[in-house]
Parts: C-alpha cells; structure tokens; sequence
C-alpha cells in the first residue's frame, strides 16, 4: 500500500507540475497556505499536508475547469480522496474496497457509454480512429503503404475542413488495411467483451490473480492502441493496491513506473 | 462498537462519489449534448472528438475570429463541447454583439464516418438567424 501511495504521490506531483499555470493564483495561495501551515501547526506530523495541498489543487481545476479538465483528474480526486481518508481510518480493508468500486464504476461506465453510442457499435469510430493513424501509431510503420494512405487521408481531411460546409463535400478514405470495416466492428465488440470481464471480476473476485491478469492485459492493449498513459498509470495504481502476489505487483510497477516516464519526458498524455 | 454509518460512509463514500459524477455527466451527455470526452470522460473513444465540431458562420471568417477574439474563441470552444441550441445562441449573441455586426448567419455543423461507403462528411446539426435588434 506504501509503494502504491508513494507512486500515486509521485504522478499525482507531476501532473500538478504540468498543469500549474491553470488558474495558477488559487493554486499559489493554497500551496501558500500549506507550507504556512507546515511551519506554524504543532500537529502537522498528523494530517498529510502535502496530500491535502495537492488535493486542494486537483479541486481548483476541477471547479474552474469542469468540463474540461482530463478525464483522469476526476480519478485522481477519487483515488487521493480515498488515499486521504486512510490516512485518517488506517483501515486497509476500507481502501481495499473504496478502490475496487472506484475501478468497477469506471470501467462499467466506459461500457455502458460505448453500448450507448451508434458510432462506436457501428465500428464508423476505429474506422475514423485507424485510417487518419490515431490508433496503433506504434505499429503502423510495420504495415506496408500503411504511412502514405494515412498522409493521403490527411491532406483530404485537411481540405474538407477548409471548405465551406454548405457545400455538402464528402471525402473518400482509403483505408489502411484490407477489410477495415470488418475489422473495426470486431475490435468495437471485443473492446465491450474486455471491458466488461474485467469490470466483472473485479466485482466478483478482486484479489485473485486472473482477474489481475486481465487488468494487466487491458491496460497493456489500451496502451498499445494509444498512449493514454496517465488514465493507464492510475488503473495500475489501482491494481497495485489490489493485488497481493509479489510477481502482479511487480508488473503494476514496471507499467506505473513506464507510464511515469512517459508522463515526464511528455510522450505520453499526462 | 464501530458506528454502522460512519462504517458505510468510509467503505461506500468514495464511490458514491464517483456515482455521483457518472451520472451527471451521462446526464450532461445526453440531455445537453456534452461530449462524451468530457466531463469525467466515461466516454472517452466511444465517439469522434469534439474538435472535429464544426461552427461556420456564413461569409464570416471563424478563424480569424478566434485568432482575434479570446472571448470568442471561448464561446466557439463550448459550442463544440456542448454543442446545444442554448450554447449556439450564446455563441451567436457574444459574436453580434463583438464584431457590430447587423446580423449573423451561425450554423453547427457536426462529422459523420460511415465505413461502408468509406466516407467522411459533415451534417447541420442546428442553425441560427440572428439580428443585433433581436436583442
């Protein structure tokens, strides 16, 4: 739980390092008060100043910014609002479920979302996603002429978008692969099929180690898809406080600690 | 004894919580059109981005509207966010009353993928006539 609190304090550092300019005069006022407080409050070594100055940040986005701010930075409240209030019950057994809900109410979301949307069960999304190359970036290269038709289908996104749209233009993809269409509504299914197992065996059987395993591979095939490394860092937090074997723990932290790096360096979206 | 409520509040507070912030934006989603990317994102790649939102007012130039204009370049970054009928009259409104124009022609324009006829158009979703004297 340490090394996971630790990790969390360490993302939770940088993404507020990454995001100080927005609405930055609240923010200096409330570190303001933290280090004050630090120095002046006799009982300091009680509360977790540093959690709840950094957690006072995450809100002032949150309120200024609502419908704008990242989606992990409404996980971020939730998981440092949870890592707070053990401070204060040292209950594991209360963490331990705060986070399995937090990560069963997430994903089940997710899926109730994309079963709720025609362009992502019809595949037109990976179909939009896959031929302008904002899925598996990575592996693209790999796949013969795969580069020049995304380029292709670029330079006619990019003179649709300048005409007038009274116009009534449509534009043709050529798509990356054959039978694409196919293949986007096999992936649309499979994503609801992944998403869903492992939103269920979390609920059912949270600590067992297939359920991690399945975690672990959704996690690792949402990054291959598409580096959306802060969400994934959180999801593996999560796990990490979940699980109990030493080798899952041990893959959490090489992911989280990948996920970091990217952060950092700025490949990764933070 | 532990008290039975504060017992409940530690284990179910937190994802109560998060309960909480899923509805309202599946409430916002699909009552006022907030894009799924946002607002807690339990959407996130279920649909395209709203970036790909498009506001055209005719014979007006948006983007050097919003090259010249922060306030505009607001109002136009909420339509397509929110893109509502309350969001493109607001829009619409700040844009009449910035530039003194006598009238504006706004319109919402919205993308449309379809992989069987391997196709990318854009379809109105909403339009607005406004006078400066409307209002």
């Amino acid at each position: 739980m340490a090394l996971a609190s630790l990790l969390l304090l360490v993302m939770l550092t940088i993404y507020s390092v990454l995001k100080a300019v927005d609405n930055w005069q609240w923010k200096v006022a409330v570190i303001c008060i933290g280090i004050l407080s630090w120095f002046l409050y006799k009982d300091r070594y009680k509360h977790p100043v540093i959690w709840l100055v950094l957690f006072t940040v995450l809100l002032i986005d949150l309120y200024f910014d609502y419908f704008t701010v990242a989606n992990h930075h409404f996980m971020f409240v939730l998981m440092v609002g949870a890592v707070i209030s053990y401070n204060y019950h040292q209950r594991k057994d209360i963490l331990f479920i705060n986070i399995q809900w937090l990560l069963v109410l997430v994903i089940a979301a997710s899926v109730l979302q994309k079963l709720m949307s025609p362009q992502f069960m019809s595949g037109d999304f990976y179909y939009f996603m896959m031929n302008r190359g904002f899925l598996f970036q990575s592996f693209m290269n790999v796949v013969p002429g795969s580069v020049e038709i995304i380029n292709s289908n670029d330079d006619l996104f990019a003179s649709l978008k300048k005409s007038d749209p009274n116009l009534g233009l449509t534009i043709t993809f050529r798509d990356v692969v054959p039978n694409l269409g196919v293949i986007c509504q096999v992936f649309a299914w499979t994503t609801i099929a992944m998403e869903l197992l492992v939103a269920s065996a979390l609920l059912l059987k949270p600590k067992k180690t297939w359920t991690h395993l399945l975690l672990i591979l959704m996690i690792i095939g949402i990054l291959c898809t598409r580096i959306e490394t802060g969400f994934m860092a959180l999801l593996a937090i999560c796990g990490l406080m979940l699980s109990e074997k030493g080798f899952l723990k041990g893959i959490y932290v090489i992911i989280i600690t990948g996920c970091i790096l990217l952060i950092a360096t700025r490949i990764g979206m933070h | 004894m532990p008290n039975p409520f504060r017992e409940r509040l530690l284990k179910f507070g937190i994802p109560g919580l998060a309960v909480i912030l899923i509805a309202i934006q599946f409430y916002n989603a699909h009552t006022q059109n907030l894009s799924k990317w946002k607002g807690g994102g339990y959407g996130m790649y279920t649909e395209l981005h709203y970036i790909y939102n498009q506001v055209h007012i005719v014979n007006v130039s948006v983007d050097s509207l919003q090259k010249h204009n922060p306030s505009i370049k607001k109002a136009i970054h909420k339509v397509k966010l929110m893109p509502n009928r309350t969001n493109l009259q607001e829009a619409g409104e700040h844009i009449l009353k910035i530039t003194n124009k006598d009238s504006i022609h706004i319109q919402l324009w919205k993308p449309q993928v379809r992989f069987k006829q391997q196709s990318y158009t854009r379809v109105l979703m909403d339009e607005l006539f406004l006078k400066a004297t409307d209002f």
